[in-house]
């Protein structure tokens, strides 16, 4: 754990009770993310009853989760490290075109490669995340810089691609599978989910998941034990990618069409939805599992204030200022863990 | 113990925020109804300036680009050719590109030594200011263009930005009602657009007609601040004020983007499984409804409709997936104002002469239903870039 600063702590009896205040606090603190996440289902279901509290709408809402989640999955493994990937809206979007141009569509009937068009979607996108990683890394440019530059790089490229009309998905079982569900959870859901279940073996089971947290906590405590954190920077960025990749090709399948458009707007809600959770941005702290709570409460939240049918001129601010007291209650906790 | 404290008073006003927003319900079905109302002093598009047109003057109709009379040092000058949009990943943005090629081969036919470009915005005012200003540097003069002002806003400064080096620029869609182009006389030569109400309101009735006059409708407005999102709103209105048995059970924007659209009707479906319709201001919100209404099982069973006439949506007219859509014939506008500008530059036409009723006009737009779908699919652009006024609707 890191020290950042040390209070003034001059008295010992002080400083132990301060401590054990702090164990305190930090525990109720632990669950900010959760007990608002509650706080947001009980408003939404005290207020608009039936429609909020129902299967359904539970459905529709795993439905909605898959992409934001996989997103801000691979974004918080970036944050976690101390940096910032802006490329999502770019590199998204570009799986989705490739994706709705390789499979069988209505305007390029010479490339339907089925599965392989998946491939060739989220591939582009790792290769992506590999090249920012590689130029953050041993260029020595800020990681938002060169993420920034790709995610143009990736919208043009995607543009390209199908030139104006986007490829509407015509292959069969593509078409059928956004209604396909297993035990009343989505399909699109399950390969989040499943995608989900891997990163967190990833943190929690392997030495790369610790070398994560070293890096965002002290990287010179990583590189006296002898590990390279350049190529866990790299490593970090190409798991992102990845991660993007696989949302890009969920959303062209959800679509029903590949279109660069998918990956506009995604990702503001994800660097706010791992904040939400709990990862720090300074990096080194939270983690995976703190992301599916902030996804779910920045999911839920907008699922409500649309079932509540607030006025479309308010809502965005609504939602704003909602955010804001979201984050101001989980990054006071953050600020106390890393204070003391 | 004062941390516990500030995380309850933030608990409390977030609680609060959404008593506001909970008290608001009522009062939102009201207030978008009136909201497009206010609009209405600011944009009301350019249908006083079409009205004398016929009975005064028939000729600028028949006005003709003669070839012959264009000077040879005129054709053998590079002229700069471009169209300033928003970004093609639009596909209607994307037949404007084209109808601008399509102009191009009329200039290979003619003789006329050109380089053409898009200049794209992607959406950002200031980037499609200054881009218009470097391509009109660059081309010293010799340069047309048709802009699609990403707002009404800076109409004037796109044209001002050609003016300055004495080319000349056709605007289309947006632009405020107190600016126009006798304001920049010559360089500014027109500014078009179809009816973005009448729109709104053809395929609002068409949908309504599909439902027998009753039942529940979503509506999925464009981007909020648009003059297209709020004048097709508009149309809207007119013609629910028209069906009083139509009631609205979701209003809301999303923003011109189909997983947008896809996430709202996807909620709302929950609520109102019973919905009869979905009024979509434009194609790619169509979408995005149609792949919800597929998962639900309700395709076919629920009328869609917007405007842009994207391929996959005349498809889905066609199949009766859709209820109608509107084709603003980007083909047209990028072609036929390029070939305005053309024009003027050439010297054959002198702007300052033309009546006003032929700076400002609509184009034409046509609604497509399960009529006319098959005949609108089989329609390739084929003009006569020589009669330029051509595109004038009416």
């Amino acid at each position: 754990m890191a020290i950042r600063n040390s209070g003034n702590m001059s008295i010992t009896e002080e400083f132990a009770a301060k401590i054990k205040r702090d164990n305190q606090k930090e525990r109720i603190m632990k669950l900010a993310p959760v007990i608002v996440l509650f706080a947001l289902i009980l408003i939404f279901s005290i207020v608009c009853g039936k429609d909020f509290a129902s299967l359904k709408n539970l459905v529709a809402v795993l439905n909605q989760l898959a992409i934001p989640l996989l997103v801000a999955i691979g974004l918080t493994f970036v944050i976690m490290i101390g940096g910032i990937d802006l490329s999502i809206n770019g590199t998204v979007g570009m799986a989705a075109s490739l994706v709705g141009i390789f499979v069988m569509n209505n305007r390029f009937t010479q490339f339907n490669l089925g599965i392989g068009g998946i491939l060739i979607g989220i591939l582009s996108s790792v290769l992506v995340g590999f090249l920012a990683g590689l130029i953050h890394v041993y260029l020595r440019i800020p990681s938002f810089m060169v993420t920034f530059a790709f995610m143009y790089v990736c919208k043009g490229i995607g543009l390209l691609s199908y030139s104006g009309e986007p490829p509407t998905i015509l292959d069969p079982v593509l078409a059928e599978l956004p209604k396909k569900s297993f035990i009343g959870i989505p399909f699109i859901t399950w390969m989040a989910l499943i995608v989900l279940g891997i990163c967190i073996l990833i943190q929690e089971y392997t030495a790369f998941g610790r070398y994560i947290y070293a890096v965002g906590t002290d990287e010179s405590i990583l590189s006296a034990v002898g590990v390279s954190v350049k190529k866990v920077k790299v490593k970090v960025f190409t798991l992102a990618g990845l991660c993007f990749g696989i949302a890009g090709a969920l959303a062209a399948i959800r679509l029903g069409q590949g279109q660069v458009n998918v990956g506009e707007g995604l990702m503001f809600p994800a660097q706010a939805a791992v904040v939400v959770g709990g990862t720090s941005l300074a990096g080194g702290k939270g983690g995976v599992i703190n992301t599916i709570v902030g996804v779910l409460v920045m999911r839920v939240l907008s699922n409500g204030l649309v079932l509540m049918g607030v006025n479309p001129y308010i809502r965005t601010g609504i939602e704003g200022i909602i955010i804001l007291v979201a984050v101001a209650l989980t990054v006071a906790r953050g600020a106390k863990v890393i204070s003391k | 113990m004062k941390r516990i404290k500030s995380v309850i008073a933030l608990l409390l006003a977030f609680i609060m925020i959404f008593m506001l927003a909970a008290c608001n319900k009522p009062a939102e079905t009201t207030e978008t109804t009136e909201e497009p109302k206010e609009e209405e002093a600011e944009t009301t598009t350019e249908e006083p300036a079409e009205e004398p047109a016929e009975a005064e003057v028939t000729d600028y109709r028949d006005f003709t680009i003669d070839a012959s009379k264009i000077p040879q040092e005129k054709l053998d000058t590079t002229l700069y050719l471009a169209v300033s949009v928003r970004g093609l990943e639009n596909p209607y943005i994307a037949t404007i590109k084209v109808g601008m090629e399509l102009f191009a081969e009329y200039l290979d036919g003619i003789g006329q030594k050109y380089e053409m470009q898009v200049l794209d915005s992607g959406g950002s005012n200031d980037k499609e200011v200054d881009n218009m200003r470097q391509f009109a540097a660059k081309a010293d003069g010799n340069a047309i263009a048709y802009a699609d002002p990403n707002e009404n806003s800076i109409a004037y400064s796109l044209a001002e930005a050609m003016a300055e080096s004495g080319g000349y620029i056709g605007t289309a869609w947006n632009k405020p009602d107190d600016v126009g182009p006798e304001d920049l006389t010559p360089n500014w030569v027109i500014h078009t657009s179809p009816d973005n109400v009448i729109n709104g309101y053809e395929i609002a009735k068409a949908l309504f007609d599909a439902q027998d006059g009753k039942g529940k409708i979503f509506v999925l407005e464009g981007m909020m601040g648009n003059t297209a999102a709020i004048d097709r709103a508009k149309g809207l209105d007119q013609a629910l004020a028209e069906y009083p048995d139509i009631e609205v059970v979701g209003r809301d924007t999303a923003n011109w983007a189909t997983a947008e659209a896809l996430t709202l009707v996807e909620t709302w479906l929950n609520q109102n499984p019973d919905v009869g319709g979905i009024w979509c201001a434009n194609d790619n919100m169509a979408t995005g409804a149609l792949q919800a209404l597929d998962k639900a099982g309700l395709k076919g069973k629920v009328g869609v409709v917007g405007i842009d006439a994207n391929t996959d949506i005349v498809e889905a007219v066609a199949s009766g997936d859709a209820v109608a859509t509107v084709s603003s014939n980007g083909y047209l506008q990028g072609g036929y104002t390029l070939a305005i500008c053309y024009a003027a530059w050439t010297g054959l036409l002198d702007v300052e002469a033309l009546p006003a009723e032929f700076r400002e006009f609509a184009t034409p737009a046509t609604v497509i239903t399960g009529e006319n779908v098959a005949e609108f699919q089989s329609y390739s652009p084929d003009f006569d870039f020589s009669k330029p006024f051509g595109c004038k609707a009416d």
